[in-house]
C-alpha cells in the first residue's frame, strides 16, 4: 500500500515539472538589472520623458515572465548612462549580483528625443555587449512609450531564445462603457484604450486576424446575429457575406480561414469559410449546439470547440476537416477553449462541479492536449472566462468578475502575476493579437 | 523430522511432551499477532480507505477519456537557489543546528557493574567534527562565479545535460555566454520528461549534435550515441525538433553557424 501511494505522488510531482517546462515558464530566470536611464543633456523636457521611459521599460521587463529583476534598492549609487561608466564589479557581485544589465540615456533636442540603450552581460567583462540600440522620434510621451516597448522587446527577444516580446501587442475586447457593447482595443498593458466599432447595437467576440489587418466579430443587426468584418487598413467595416440564422464566435486559422458557429441549417454547427467569406462548408452535424471554435494556432490542422451534444457544454477537438472527434473534458461545465501558440495546450473556463448544491465556480484551467492532464490557474476569484493566449505563449488574458464587475486581467501562463487592465464600465471577451 | 519422531517414539515420550509444552507459548503469540494483524487490515480498509472514495487519484470515467488530476494548486514557485542565507533551499548554504538532547535533571543513570560498554565521552560543541559535505545536487549555484565556461550543464527534473559549442573561432562559448545560456534554457523548457518511459529510473548518456544557423534555426539534428532507453532517445530528439528557433546568432559573430554537442543523463 505504501509503495503504491508513493508511486502516485511521484507521478503527480513529475507531471507538474513538465507543464512548467511546456509553458516556457518555470525554468531558471535570467537575473537582470534595469538601471534608470540618464539624461544626456540638460533639456527641461527630459525629466518627464525619462520617468515615462523608465516606468514602461521596467514594467515590460517585469511582465515578460523570464526575468528575475533585481530590485532598484540594490543598485550601486553610480548608475551608468554610457558603456564607459560601467563598474563591472559593482554590478556582478552582491548586493545586485546581476548577470545582465540594461542601461542607457535619453535626451531631447529640437523637439526630437534620442534614446541610446545597451544590454550588457556584466559577468563577462571581456566581451560584455549583448545589445546596443539607438532610437529617435518626436519628443512626446507616446513616442517614448513606444521606444521603451521596442527596447524591452529587443532584450526579451535576445534573452528569451528568439521568442518575440509582447510589449507592442494589442488586446481587443468588448466594452459597455458607452452604453452599448462595442469593440475596443488597448495596448497589452492596458494603456491607450480606444473604441473600434460604433454600431450602437451589440457587438461580441472580437477576433483579430493573424496579420493584424482585419477584425472579425459577431454583431446583431436587422437579420439577426451575423459575422462582421472591420478593416484596420480602411478603418471601417467592410463587406462580409450574410449567412442567415444565428452566426457567432468567429476564429481565425493561421492561414486566414474563419471558423464560426452558424445555425443556418437549423442547429448551431461549426462552419469554415475563406478569408473573403466564400466556400463555406460545415464541419459538425447534429443538434449540437456546437459553438466557440478555436484553431490550433501552430498547425492550423485542428479545431477545439464547445458542444452541448451530451447535455452540459464540454470541450471537443477535431481535425480541420471535421474528422477524428475527441472529447477533452469529462465533467462539469466547460467553455471558451483557446489554443496555445505552440499547439501544445488549451486554456479553458471550467466549472468542474456543476449543479444544485455544488460549490463550483468558473475557473481557468490549462490542459495538455496529448495527455489530457490539466492544472487550475485561478482560485477563489469570482467567475473567470474567455481566456486567450498571448503570442509569446507565456501570458493569458481573461475576463474576471473578482472585483464585483466584469473586467479584463492578464497573468502569466502558470497563473501568477495577475494584473488588472481595465477599470471603466464592464469589459469582457478579450482577444490578444497574434504578434 | 517425521522419521526421527517415529523411530524415537518409545524412548523419548517424555521429551516429546515437554517439547509440545514448549511450543504452546510461541503458538499463542503467533495466534495473537495474526488476529491483531487481521484486525488492523480490516480497520485500515474500512476507515482509512473509505474516506478516499473509489475514484481517488484515477480521474474521471468519461466515455471518451479520463482527465487526470495534476494538482490542486497551480504551478509552484520556481525553487531558485539564492545566496540569501535566510531564504535559500540549498542544503549547502545553511545547516540546521543539531537538536539539543534534553535530559531529565533528576535522572541519575544506575551504574551497571556487568556492563562492558564504556560511557561515551562527551564532545563539546567546539571539538565536534565537521559534518560530512552533503552530496552534490547537480545544481549550479545561481548567480555565483564569473562568466560561464564550457562545458555548460543544465538540469531538468532529475536529468542533467551539457553542451559543447564549436564556433568558427573556437571561442563562441566565452564570447557569447548569454547566447549559450539562452540555448540551454530553451532546450530545458522543451524537453518533456513525461515522454520518457516512466518505468525507467536511470539511463546511459545520450549524445546529440545539431547546428544553429544564423537565423537561430536548429538543423542537422543527429544522434551521435543513443542511450539504452529508446524512449529517452526519442524525447531528446523531439525536444530539439520542437524548437523553431533559438534566436538569431549574435550579430557581430562572423560564422554562418555554430555546432552544438548536447548530452544528457537521465535519472528519476
Amino acid at each position: 500500500m505504501v509503495v503504491a501511494l508513493l508511486a502516485v505522488f511521484t507521478a503527480i510531482s513529475s507531471a507538474q515539472d513538465w507543464i512548467r517546462t511546456g509553458t516556457g515558464l518555470g525554468v531558471e530566470r535570467v537575473r537582470l538589472a534595469a538601471a534608470d536611464f540618464k539624461a544626456s543633456n540638460s533639456d527641461p523636457n527630459n525629466v518627464n520623458l525619462l520617468k515615462t521611459f523608465n516606468d514602461v521599460l521596467w514594467n515590460d521587463l517585469d511582465n515578460a515572465g523570464i526575468f528575475d529583476l533585481v530590485s532598484k534598492s540594490f543598485y550601486p549609487l553610480q548608475e551608468p548612462g554610457q558603456p564607459s561608466e560601467i563598474n563591472f564589479s559593482a554590478w556582478n557581485s552582491p548586493p545586485p549580483n546581476t548577470s545582465m544589465l540594461a542601461f542607457g540615456n535619453l535626451g531631447v533636442a529640437g523637439g526630437k528625443v534620442t534614446v541610446q540603450g545597451w544590454l550588457y552581460d556584466v559577468k563577462n567583462e571581456k566581451s560584455p555587449q549583448v545589445l546596443g540600440k539607438q532610437y529617435s522620434d518626436n519628443a512626446t510621451s507616446d513616442a517614448v512609450r513606444v521606444i521603451a516597448h521596442r527596447f524591452a522587446d529587443e532584450i526579451i527577444f535576445r534573452l528569451g531564445g528568439g521568442v518575440n516580446g509582447i510589449a507592442e501587442t494589442k488586446i481587443y475586447f468588448v466594452s459597455e462603457r458607452t452604453g452599448h457593447k462595442e469593440i475596443w482595443m488597448m495596448d497589452y498593458d492596458g494603456a491607450n484604450q480606444q473604441q473600434v466599432t460604433h454600431l450602437g447595437s451589440i457587438s461580441l467576440s472580437p477576433r483579430i486576424s493573424p496579420d493584424g489587418s482585419r477584425l472579425a466579430f459577431s454583431a446583431i443587426n436587422k437579420g439577426g446575429w451575423e459575422i462582421m468584418m472591420y478593416s484596420f487598413d480602411l478603418n471601417r467595416i467592410v463587406a462580409f457575406p450574410r449567412f442567415g440564422g444565428m452566426n457567432l464566435s468567429p476564429s481565425w486559422s493561421p492561414d486566414g480561414k474563419i471558423a464560426f458557429s452558424s445555425s443556418r441549417n437549423g442547429y448551431p454547427n461549426i462552419f469554415v469559410v475563406d478569408p473573403s467569406g466564400g466556400n463555406s462548408h460545415r464541419l459538425t452535424e447534429g443538434k449540437g449546439p456546437d459553438v466557440s471554435p478555436s484553431w490550433n494556432r501552430k498547425t492550423g490542422s485542428q479545431i477545439a470547440f464547445v458542444s452541448g451534444r451530451t447535455g452540459l457544454p464540454q470541450i471537443y477537438t477535431m481535425e480541420s476537416d471535421g474528422t477524428n472527434l475527441q472529447r477533452l473534458t469529462d465533467q462539469g461545465y466547460a467553455v471558451s477553449p483557446n489554443w496555445s501558440p505552440n499547439g501544445q495546450f488549451l486554456t479553458l473556463s471550467w466549472m468542474r462541479k456543476y449543479g444544485g448544491g455544488e460549490p463550483g465556480s468558473n475557473d481557468l484551467y490549462l490542459m495538455d492536449i496529448a495527455s489530457k492532464q490539466w492544472v487550475q490557474l485561478t482560485h477563489d476569484a469570482g467567475r473567470n472566462d474567455f481566456p486567450c493566449w498571448s503570442p509569446d505563449g507565456r501570458h493569458i488574458v481573461f475576463q474576471s468578475h473578482r472585483t464585483g464587475s466584469d473586467q479584463i486581467f492578464s497573468m502569466l501562463a502558470d497563473g501568477t502575476n495577475v494584473k488588472q487592465l481595465t477599470f471603466k464600465g464592464a469589459n469582457t471577451q478579450p482577444n490578444w493579437s497574434w504578434k | 523430522m517425521a522419521a526421527s519422531t517415529d523411530t524415537g517414539i518409545g524412548m523419548y515420550d517424555a521429551d516429546i511432551y515437554s517439547e509440545h509444552a514448549q511450543l504452546r507459548r510461541p503458538l499463542a503469540w503467533s495466534f495473537g499477532l495474526h488476529v491483531a494483524f487481521a484486525a488492523f487490515v480490516v480497520l485500515y480498509a474500512t476507515y482509512i480507505q473509505g474516506f478516499r472514495g473509489s475514484g481517488w487519484g484515477s480521474g474521471g470515467t468519461g466515455d471518451a477519456m479520463g482527465a487526470t488530476l495534476v494538482s490542486s494548486v497551480p504551478l509552484p514557485a520556481n525553487p531558485e537557489p539564492t545566496t540569501n542565507v535566510l531564504a535559500t533551499e540549498s542544503k549547502g548554504l545553511s545547516k540546521s543546528q543539531p537538536a539539543v538532547e534534553e535530559k531529565e535533571p533528576d535522572a541519575i543513570p544506575i551504574p551497571d557493574k556487568n556492563t562492558k560498554v564504556k560511557p561515551k565521552p562527551v564532545i563539546s560543541a567546539t571539538k565536534r567534527k565537521a559534518e560530512p559535505e552533503p552530496p552534490e545536487t547537480n545544481q549550479i549555484p545561481y548567480g555565483e562565479g564569473g562568466p560561464v565556461s564550457g562545458p555548460y550543464t543544465m538540469t531538468a527534473g532529475g536529468a542533467k545535460g551539457g553542451f559543447g559549442f564549436t564556433g568558427s573561432g573556437g571561442d563562441f562559448g566565452s564570447r557569447y555566454a548569454w547566447y549559450v545560456e539562452a540555448v540551454q534554457r530553451k532546450v530545458t523548457e522543451n524537453w518533456l520528461k513525461y515522454e520518457v518511459d516512466p518505468g525507467i529510473r536511470e539511463a546511459s548518456r545520450v549524445y546529440l549534435t545539431f547546428d544553429i544557423g544564423r537565423d537561430g534555426h536548429p538543423s542537422n539534428i543527429q544522434m551521435e550515441q543513443p542511450s539504452n532507453v529508446p524512449s529517452l532517445n526519442q524525447s531528446a530528439l523531439r525536444a530539439l525538433q520542437r524548437i523553431d528557433t533559438f534566436g538569431p546568432l549574435p550579430s557581430d559573430y562572423s560564422g554562418s553557424k555554430v555546432s552544438v554537442e548536447f548530452w544528457f543523463d537521465y535519472k528519476r
